[in-house]
C-alpha cells in the first residue's frame, strides 16, 4: 500500500502532460479493449432481439401456423385500441418496478452502511445477510408459497400469535394483499444485490474525506450527504438504471406465487408477455408487446441518464 | 457518562437496526433449514413445528441420491467458474476502456449494452435455440457459458466502469511517471484497489449463472447435463412435490454460494487499506 | 502478504478448472474410444412430459428392461418438468431438434402434426400384432382429432377427473357420500366448520382450474357437444346455473385461498386435513396415499348429470407419438409396442395409480385391488355414459383455457364479473376461434 500513497503526491503535479500524449497514441486502445464483448454480444444477442423485432409485425403463433403470415402494424393497432389488459398491466409494472427498486436501494443502503462498520463476527453476519441473493428462483417461490399459505404457513402463525390477526390470512390469494406478498419476497432476494455493490463501492471512498469531513465538525446525517452519497452517485446511479430495467423483465417469483392472478392484479407487462408467449405461444403478438416495452425502457434509460447526469460533477 | 452513552449509541446505530434487518433475511433460510430436516409428513402438519419434532436426514440422502443430483452439481460448477472467468475478462476490458477513455462510439456502445438488457428472455429462448442448434452445441455446458456471458457482459460492464471510475486515475498515471509499463500499473496499482469490484462483480455472475433457469432448461436436452436448478426443478413433478427434499437440494445447492460470499466479504473492504471506518 | 495469498487463490481455480477440464475431456474421449466396438447400437431420445421423484424412476426401470431385451438400442430419457414440457417441445419443434419419441397428451396431436412435427404410425399399428388390445376408443379419438385423420399416438394411460373425498369425515358426520349434484352440494356446507379450519370443499381457482372447471360444467349439464350450430354451448343456461352454485361456495365453505389455488396448494390443503372434497384425477392417488391412511379417503366419480349420466371427457389420455425427425423410426416404434405391451403398462399404471389402455392389463390383480381404478372403469364402461369431447383442434383452445377462463374464473370469484358475462366472453373466444379455423382450411383447399 506504500507504493500508491508515494505515487499519489507525484500525480497532482503531472497529470496534464500524461493526458495530453496518452489520447493521441492510444486512439485504438479502447475499441481494442471493447471489442470481445462487443463481439460476443453482436455475435449471441443481436439474433434473438432482431428476431423479435421481426415477429412483431407477423402473425406468429406456433400452434396455429395456418394463420401466420405478415402482419404490418397490426399487432400495435391491436395493442393500442382493444387490448384491455396493456394499460393495466403496464401500470402493474410501474409499481412493481418503483417499490422494488426504491425499498431495496434504501434498506440495502442501509445494510451496507451497518455491514461496513467495525463489530464482533462481522464476516459471518455478512455472509449471512448476502444469502438471500444465492437463492435460487425455484427455492424462493416454494419457500414464499409455503410461508404464506393460509393453511400450513408459518407467517399466519406468527401473526397470529403476536395477534396482529385473528384468523389465517391468505396473502397471495387476496387481490388487495396479493401484490404486496409478492413485493415482498422480491424485496427478501433483492435487498442484497445492492448492499453487496454499495458495500464494494463504499470501501473505495478514501479515508481521508471522512477525516476531512470529521475535522470541519460535520455530524454522521451531514457526513453522509455530503461525502458518502456524492461519491457513490455513479454506482448508485448505474445500479438503479440497471435494477429498474432488470425488475421491469423479472417475473420468476410473479410466475411462480400467483401467476399474475388473482384476476390479473399481479399482472405486470412482462409477466402479460411471457404468459403468452410460454401458454399461449403467440410470439407474433407477444413480440410486438416486446417492441414497445422495449421503446418504454430505452426512452426512460435515456432520460434517466440525461436526468441524473451521470459522470458528471 | 460517555461511554454509556457511546454504547447506547451503539446498540441504536448497529445493533438494533441489523438485527431487524437480518431476522428479515435470515428466517426464511431458517424456514427451508427447519423444512429440510422434517419427516415429509410433518412439513405440513398443525401446529407447525418451529423445530423439527422428529429431525432426520432423509431428505438430504433423497435429495442426493436423486437421479444425478452430483452429476448437476458438478454441471454448475462447471458453467458458473467458466463464465466468471470469460464475464470477468470481458468486463474488465470494456469497463477499463468506458470509465478511462473518450473515443467515438462510446455512448453507442453503452446504449448497445442497455438495449440487450430490454427483452425478457423468453422471447429469446426459440432463437437462441435456432443459433446453438446450428452450432451443434445443443446439451453442451459451452452454449451456457457463452451465453450467460452474453447476457452478464452488459451489467458487469457497467458495473466494472464505475468501480474503475472510482479508482483515482492520478494513481495510475503517476505510476506510469514512475517507470511503469502501462500493464505494471494496470497490475500494481489498479487492480489491487479494484479488487473489491472484481469480487463483487465475479459474484454477480457466478450467482446469476448458479441460479439461472429458463436458459438452461430450454438448452439442455440430456438429463446427465441439467444445472443445478433444472434438476431441482425436476423433484417437483405434477402428482408429486416433495417440500423436504425439494428444501434439502435447494440448502446443498446454497452451499457453494454461502462459501463464497464468506470469501468474498472479506475482499469487499480489503482491497482499499484502512478503509474500515469505525 | 495479501497478493500472495491473491496468487495462490488464482492458481487453485486454474487446478481445478483443469482437472474439471481433464475429467470432462477424459470422459468425453472415453466414450468416443469405446463406441466403435459396439458400432450396431442406435441411440433413441425419449422425452418424459411429466418428469418427478416419483415417475422418473419408474420410467428409467422401464428403459433398463426395454435395454436389456433390445441391446442394439439405448434410450436415453430427458425428464421435462410438467410446466415447461409443452414450451421445450415448442422449441424443439421450431429448430427441428426434435426426440425420437416423446410421451405427448392426445389434446397436443392436433397442433403438433398441423406443424408437422410428428410421424403418421398407421401402417406400424395396422401390422402390429397387439394393436387389437389397446382402447379402440382412444385409438379413434386420436385420429378424429387431427385435421387428416391419421394416427400419431399410442396411449397407455387414460385418466378421469373424480372427486377425492374424506370418507372418514363423512362417516363422522353420519352422511352418505353424495351421488347427486344436490348431495354434492349438501354435504359441502355440512362438512365445512370453519372454526376447525375444515372446508368442505376446494376450488382450484389458479392455473390449470380451467380444465377442470370446464369439465365439472359438463358433468353436471350432460351436454353432449362443444358446439351445437356454431354456437358454443359453454354458456347454455345449464352451465350458468351451475357456475352460479358452484362459485357461491367460494369463501363461505372454501378457503379463501382458492383464488390462486393451483395443483401444489390444492393438494396440500386435501393431504394437510382441510379439505373434504377435492376435485383432481386418479393419478395423484400415490400422493394422498403417502399423507392419509387408505381408510381416509376414497375416489368417487363425479355426480351423474342432471339428465342422469355420468359424463367423462373423451381423449382424456398420453401416448407415446414418435417424431418426424428421428432417424431411428423402427427402433422407436419398438419403444412404443414395448411401452404399450402388458408388463410395461401394468407397472407404469400400477405405479401411477392411472388406467391401462391395453386389455391384458385390465383383468389383472391389483386392478381389482384398486378402488379409484375400478371408479374409472365404472364410469368408463358404463353404456349410458357420455363422452364429452372437447375442440382439441382449435390451435388457440388451450390458450384461451389458459388465459381466458383461468383469470375470467379469478374475476368471478373477485366480484368484478358476473357468471353470465365470463361464460359469455368464454364462448366468445372459443367460436371466433372456429371461424377462424374454417376460414383458413376453407382457403387451404
Amino acid at each position: 500500500m506504500s507504493l500508491s500513497q508515494g505515487v499519489t503526491e507525484t500525480a497532482i503535479n503531472s497529470k496534464k502532460t500524461v493526458n495530453r500524449k496518452k489520447i493521441k497514441k492510444d486512439k485504438w486502445v479502447p475499441y481494442l479493449f471493447i471489442l470481445p464483448s462487443f463481439l460476443i454480444i453482436l455475435g449471441f444477442l443481436f439474433y434473438p432481439i432482431a428476431t423479435v423485432f421481426y415477429y412483431s409485425v407477423q402473425h406468429y403463433d406456433v400452434s396455429a401456423p395456418y394463420y401466420n403470415g405478415f402482419a404490418g402494424l397490426e399487432n400495435f393497432k391491436e395493442i393500442f385500441t382493444t387490448d384491455k389488459m396493456f394499460i393495466p398491466s403496464l401500470i402493474n409494472s410501474l409499481k412493481w418496478v418503483v417499490s422494488e427498486v426504491g425499498l431495496q436501494l434504501v434498506f440495502g443502503m442501509i445494510l451496507a452502511l451497518l455491514l461496513n462498520q467495525t463489530f464482533k463476527f462481522r464476516g459471518l453476519v455478512r455472509a449471512a445477510a448476502f444469502i438471500p441473493w444465492a437463492v435460487s428462483g425455484v427455492l424462493a417461490s416454494t419457500m414464499w408459497s409455503l410461508m404464506f399459505n393460509e393453511h400450513m404457513g408459518v407467517l399466519n402463525d406468527l401473526l397470529m400469535k403476536m395477534g396482529i390477526i385473528n384468523e389465517p390470512q391468505a396473502f397471495l390469494a387476496n387481490t388487495s394483499t396479493a401484490f404486496t406478498a409478492v413485493i415482498i419476497a422480491e424485496l427478501w432476494r433483492g435487498i442484497p444485490f445492492f448492499a453487496i455493490t454499495l458495500l464494494a463501492s463504499l470501501s473505495s471512498i478514501p479515508d481521508e474525506l471522512y477525516e476531512a469531513a470529521r475535522v470541519d465538525g460535520a455530524s454522521r446525517w451531514k457526513s453522509f450527504i455530503f461525502v458518502t452519497l456524492p461519491q457513490l452517485k455513479n454506482t448508485i446511479v448505474l445500479t438503479t438504471l440497471l435494477r429498474v430495467v432488470w425488475e421491469f423483465n423479472n417475473v420468476d417469483l410473479l410466475f411462480n406465487l400467483t401467476g399474475g392472478g388473482p384476476a390479473h392484479s399481479t399482472t405486470t407487462l412482462t409477466m402479460y408477455i411471457a404468459d403468452l408467449a410460454v401458454h399461449g405461444s403467440n410470439f407474433g403478438y407477444g413480440s410486438a408487446l416486446t417492441v414497445v416495452s422495449f421503446g418504454i425502457l430505452l426512452v426512460f434509460a435515456i432520460l434517466y441518464l440525461k436526468l441524473s447526469r451521470y459522470e458528471k460533477e | 457518562m460517555f461511554t454509556v452513552n457511546k454504547k447506547v449509541d451503539k446498540i441504536l446505530t448497529l445493533y438494533l437496526p441489523l438485527t431487524m434487518l437480518l431476522s428479515f433475511t435470515i428466517f426464511p433460510i431458517y424456514w427451508t433449514l427447519n423444512t429440510a430436516f422434517k419427516p415429509e409428513g410433518d412439513i405440513v402438519k398443525r401446529p407447525l413445528q418451529y423445530m423439527p419434532v422428529n429431525p432426520t436426514t432423509e431428505n438430504f440422502v433423497a435429495a442426493w441420491t436423486n437421479v444425478g443430483f452430483a452429476t448437476f452439481f458438478k454441471n454448475s460448477l462447471i458453467v458458473g467458474v467458466f463464465t466468471v472467468i470469460a464475464v470477468l475478462i470481458c468486463s474488465t476490458l470494456s469497463g477499463y476502456a468506458l470509465s478511462r477513455y473518450q473515443f467515438k462510439g462510446k455512448r453507442s456502445f453503452m446504449l448497445m449494452l442497455l438495449c440487450t438488457q430490454f427483452i425478457p428472455r423468453a422471447m429469446m429462448i426459440i432463437p437462441l435455440f435456432v443459433i446453438f442448434k446450428n452450432l451443434g452445441l445443443i446439451s453442451n455446458p459451452l452454449s451456457l457459458i457463452i451465453t450467460y456471458t452474453a447476457i452478464e457482459i452488459p451489467f458487469t460492464t457497467i458495473l466494472m466502469s464505475g468501480f474503475i471510475s472510482n479508482v483515482p486515475k492520478e494513481l495510475e498515471e503517476a505510476a506510469m511517471i514512475d517507470g511503469c509499463t502501462k500493464l505494471q500499473s494496470l497490475r500494481h496499482v489498479v487492480f489491487p484497489l479494484l479488487l473489491p469490484g472484481i469480487v463483487a462483480t465475479g459474484v454477480f455472475t457466478f450467482i446469476y449463472t448458479w441460479n439461472e433457469f429458463l436458459i438452461a432448461l430450454m438448452l439442455t436436452n440430456q438429463q446427465s447435463k441439467f444445472t443445478l436448478p433444472v434438476g431441482l426443478s425436476t423433484m417437483m413433478g405434477e402428482f408429486s412435490i416433495n417440500y423436504g427434499a425439494l428444501a434439502a437440494g435447494s440448502v446443498i445447492a446454497l452451499i457453494p454460494a454461502v462459501i463464497l460470499f464468506a470469501y468474498a466479504q472479506k475482499h469487499l473492504v480489503n482491497g482499499m487499506g484502512g478503509a474500515v471506518k469505525g | 502478504m495479501f497478493r500472495k495469498k491473491l496468487t495462490i487463490s488464482v492458481l487453485t481455480l486454474i487446478m481445478i478448472m483443469g482437472l474439471v477440464l481433464t475429467g470432462c475431456i477424459g470422459e468425453e474421449s472415453l466414450v468416443k474410444e469405446s463406441s466403435p466396438q459396439k458400432a450396431e447400437k442406435v441411440k433413441i431420445v425419449f422425452w418424459d412430459d411429466n418428469t418427478g421423484p416419483q415417475r422418473t424412476p419408474i420410467w428409467e426401470k422401464l428403459i433398463t428392461t426395454f435395454e436389456k431385451e433390445n441391446p442394439a438400442i439405448d434410450v436415453e430419457y430427458v425428464g421435462l418438468p410438467k410446466d415447461s414440457a409443452k414450451a421445450m417441445l415448442d422449441a424443439a419443434i421450431a429448430s427441428g431438434e426434435t426426440p425420437d419419441v416423446a410421451s405427448v397428451y392426445a389434446s397436443w396431436l392436433p397442433e403438433f402434426s398441423n406443424r408437422d412435427a410428428l410421424l403418421p404410425l398407421d401402417s406400424y399399428f395396422s401390422k402390429w400384432s397387439e394393436k387389437d388390445k389397446i382402447n379402440k376408443g382412444a385409438i379413434e379419438f386420436n385420429k378424429r382429432i387431427v385435421s387428416n385423420q391419421k394416427l400419431y399416438g399410442i396411449p397407455y394411460t387414460q385418466n378421469l377427473d373424480i372427486l377425492w373425498v374424506r370418507s372418514d369425515w363423512f362417516k363422522a358426520a353420519n352422511l352418505n357420500i353424495p351421488e347427486t349434484w344436490d348431495e354434492f352440494f349438501d354435504s359441502v356446507e355440512i362438512l365445512t366448520d370453519k372454526s376447525n379450519n375444515r372446508y368442505g370443499y376446494t376450488i382450484r381457482g389458479g392455473a390449470g382450474g380451467s380444465f377442470q372447471l370446464q369439465r365439472m360444467m359438463y358433468a353436471y349439464s350432460g351436454i353432449e357437444t362443444f358446439f351445437k350450430d356454431g354456437k358454443s354451448t359453454i354458456n347454455d343456461p345449464k352451465h350458468v346455473e351451475f357456475l352460479k352454485k358452484y362459485f357461491a361456495m367460494y369463501q363461505t365453505y372454501t378457503p379463501i385461498s382458492d383464488i390462486t389455488n393451483d395443483y401444489k396448494a390444492m393438494i396440500a390443503g386435501f393431504d394437510s386435513g382441510s379439505i373434504a372434497m377435492l376435485q383432481h384425477n386418479i393419478g395423484s392417488f400415490a400422493e394422498h396415499s403417502e399423507a392419509l391412511d387408505s381408510n381416509q379417503f376414497q375416489a368417487i366419480p363425479l355426480p351423474k348429470s342432471v339428465e342422469g349420466h355420468y359424463v367423462a371427457e373423451d381423449g382424456n389420455t398420453i401416448g407415446i407419438s414418435i417424431f418426424k425427425g428421428t432417424k431411428h423410426p423402427v427402433e422407436s416404434w419398438k419403444f412404443i409396442t414395448f411401452i404399450n405391451s402388458k408388463k410395461a403398462q401394468s407397472f407404469w399404471n400400477k405405479s401411477v395409480g392411472q388406467l391401462p389402455t391395453n386389455s391384458d392389463v385390465l383383468n389383472e390383480d391389483w386392478i381389482k385391488a384398486s378402488p379409484h381404478i375400478q371408479i374409472a372403469q365404472k364410469v368408463y364402461n358404463d353404456p349410458d355414459t357420455i363422452l364429452f369431447e372437447p375442440p382439441f383442434y382449435l390451435s388457440e383452445y388451450r390458450t384461451i383455457l389458459n388465459t381466458i377462463v383461468d383469470t375470467g374464473t379469478q374475476s368471478v370469484l373477485s366480484g368484478k364479473i358476473t357468471v353470465e358475462e365470463f361464460l359469455d366472453k368464454w364462448a366468445e373466444a372459443m367460436e371466433e376461434s372456429q371461424r377462424q379455423y374454417d376460414e383458413s382450411f376453407v382457403n387451404l383447399r
